[in-house]
């Protein structure tokens, strides 16, 4: 216990004190990685949160709040730069919402069975894993293609995949693309499922499926998923502020102070910088942290008896 | 003589079930206090200490006893119901695989005494008034798991509830600042729940309860934490509003401050 530490604030909901600056830094170095790669940095946001001693239902519902601020003032820097389809954003946020209301209703099954815990690290590991050496590969390929001189391989007009062969095709302008719903549909909804079992916004996902599989242009993706992101962040934040009543408000605007102020600079910094490098960073960082969890579930704990607290002491 | 051998049992009778029943009726009274009965969290919130303190009051007519005379006193913090896990290597990753749920056990307790609990009283009479670590009562919920298995997860447990500053024990913590008056500071850790808090203190003589008094210490969240609080707990739909509508502004308000072009 420190005693008389003038930087440490109390938080009414987790109902423990912790520290400002702590905070604010890990609000910081998420929110500076949100904005250069076009993430809410949920997937690192909570894990840290959980490390440092929140209670995870705390971490969780409090990092959507946090998403909600950092990926607002992203929105805004992309909005200003015209670097949002809005049409698609509003597709991919309204098939993300059907997505998490059916996560919150596995939620609570898993929940019910115990091992809820189980599988939030089996499916980090699993998609983190996934997607961090899918990224890492490609990222190389493309830099190595640089390298060695050939020219980019670029959008071609007449290039089509399977996706482009489906039905119920909508034009998206700002995109420049003429595509069936469904994959955006199947997208947005998986991604929706995922982020609200894992407590995360997806965005990291979501870059990847909306490049490789609906090759929307690169200046557009970034813009267009964070905006998505803040749809159903902020679904999510009024959901858990009903049902599990442990968004923390005070806990929220620390992590935003630092997370906006990062994210200016992160989305300034990307900018300037290659796509590939971006996908390159960003899938070593993915990659990380589903290390990180895997770690936890593979290495003999040094504890093996843990303490949880079902039913709160009547208030 | 008759007469008075009678009066003589009786007395000795009285004095016995007096003696057995803890009643306080008897020669040494106990009075103690806390030194406040709220404990208020507000913002800066880093924990604090309670002073519990007391006199050992006896009658004018009362011959001092010459046996020592020990003091406990026990903060016993709101009862929850808790699951402790054990994690075991299943398919090559550790998951937790066992567990005990524990019904009404103290979110937060810590006893102090003036000497050696084993040395107050015998564990007869600690454990009826649940004193000591090891003598809370931590039945598992519909176990059949073997002693040796009940004691590991029920040691398992104390041990992380005292890392967390939640739960413990010290022996010759309380102070006699004169022969009759004693005093004591529990230390409330920044995690404590809220509630309603018993503080018991009791007085032993020779092995024997001879008094206890009882008294109850408020735990609360004052000022903007309990506004907050209850928001969240009356209101959700307003609070979550608020959140969304606070987070929207600090991201608006970011790219106000940040814009450049």
């Amino acid at each position: 216990m420190t005693r008389g530490a003038i930087l440490q604030i109390y938080l009414p909901i987790a109902e423990l004190p912790i520290n400002v600056f702590m905070i604010f830094a890990m609000g910081g170095t998420v929110g500076f990685l949100s904005g250069l790669f076009g993430i809410g940095g949920g997937f690192l946001l909570t894990p840290l949160l959980i490390f440092s001693g929140i209670p995870p239902a705390v971490s969780v519902a409090t990092v959507t709040t946090q998403i909600v601020a950092s990926s607002a003032s992203g929105v805004l820097s992309y909005w200003r730069k015209a670097g949002i389809d809005f049409k698609l954003a509003g597709v991919l946020l309204c098939s993300g919402i059907v997505g998490s209301a059916i996560g919150v209703w596995i939620f609570g099954i898993l929940r019910s069975l115990g091992q809820l815990d189980l599988v939030i690290s089996l499916a980090y590991v699993t998609f983190l894993g996934t997607i961090g050496v899918l990224m890492l590969g490609e990222s190389m390929k493309a830099i190595m293609r640089r390298k060695s001189g050939k020219a980019p391989a670029g959008r071609k007009p007449g290039q089509h995949n399977w996706v482009h062969g489906l039905p119920f095709k909508v034009r998206f302008r700002r995109s420049k693309l003429y595509v069936s719903v469904i994959p955006i549909f199947g997208i947005g909804s998986s991604i929706g499922f995922l982020g609200s079992v894992l407590g995360i916004g997806g965005g990291f996902m979501m870059v990847p499926a909306l490049i490789y599989l609906l090759r929307v242009p690169a200046n557009i993706v970034i813009g267009t998923s964070l905006l998505q992101i803040l749809g159903t962040m902020a679904v999510a934040t009024f959901l858990h502020a009903i049902n599990t009543q442990s968004v923390d408000i005070v806990l929220a605007l620390t992590l935003m102070i630092g997370g906006v102020i990062g994210a200016q600079f992160g989305a300034q910094v990307g900018q300037g910088m290659r796509g590939e490098h971006l996908r390159l960073g960003l899938g070593l960082l993915v990659l990380l942290v589903g290390l990180r969890f895997a770690f936890n579930l593979i290495v003999e704990p040094e504890d093996l008896y843990s303490v949880s607290v079902i039913e709160e002491p009547v208030k | 003589m008759r007469r008075a051998l009678h009066s003589l049992t009786t007395l000795l009778t009285v004095l016995f079930l007096a003696l057995i029943s803890g009643a306080p009726a008897l020669a040494e009274k106990l009075v103690s206090a806390v030194s406040s009965s709220h404990v208020a969290i507000t913002s800066n919130f880093t924990g604090t200490q309670i002073l519990v303190y007391g006199e050992i009051a006896r009658d004018a007519e009362t011959v001092s006893r010459t046996g020592n005379q020990d003091v406990v006193v026990v903060v016993e913090g709101p009862l929850e119901r808790v699951t402790t896990w054990r994690k075991d290597r299943i398919v090559g990753l550790w998951i937790n695989a066992t567990s005990q749920t524990y019904i009404a056990v103290p979110s937060f307790y810590a006893v102090h005494a003036t000497d050696d609990l084993r040395n107050i009283a015998s564990d007869d009479w600690l454990k009826q008034y649940r004193i000591g670590l090891e003598h809370l009562p931590l039945a598992a919920l519909g176990t059949r798991a073997p002693a040796l298995e009940r004691n590991a997860f029920k040691a398992a447990f104390l041990r992380s509830r005292v890392q967390h500053g939640l739960y413990s024990q010290m022996s010759k913590s309380i102070n006699f600042l004169s022969p009759t008056l004693f005093s004591t500071t529990v230390d409330l850790p920044a995690t404590i729940p809220t509630g309603d808090y018993k503080v018991t203190t009791f007085l032993f003589s020779g092995g024997v309860l001879l008094d206890q008094q009882e008294q109850v210490l408020t735990v609360a969240k004052t000022g903007f934490e309990q506004v907050t609080f209850n928001l969240s707990r009356q209101h959700p739909a307003v609070y979550g509003a608020l959140a969304i509508i606070l987070a929207l502004f600090t991201g608006w308000l970011a790219g106000v401050i940040f814009k450049k072009d």
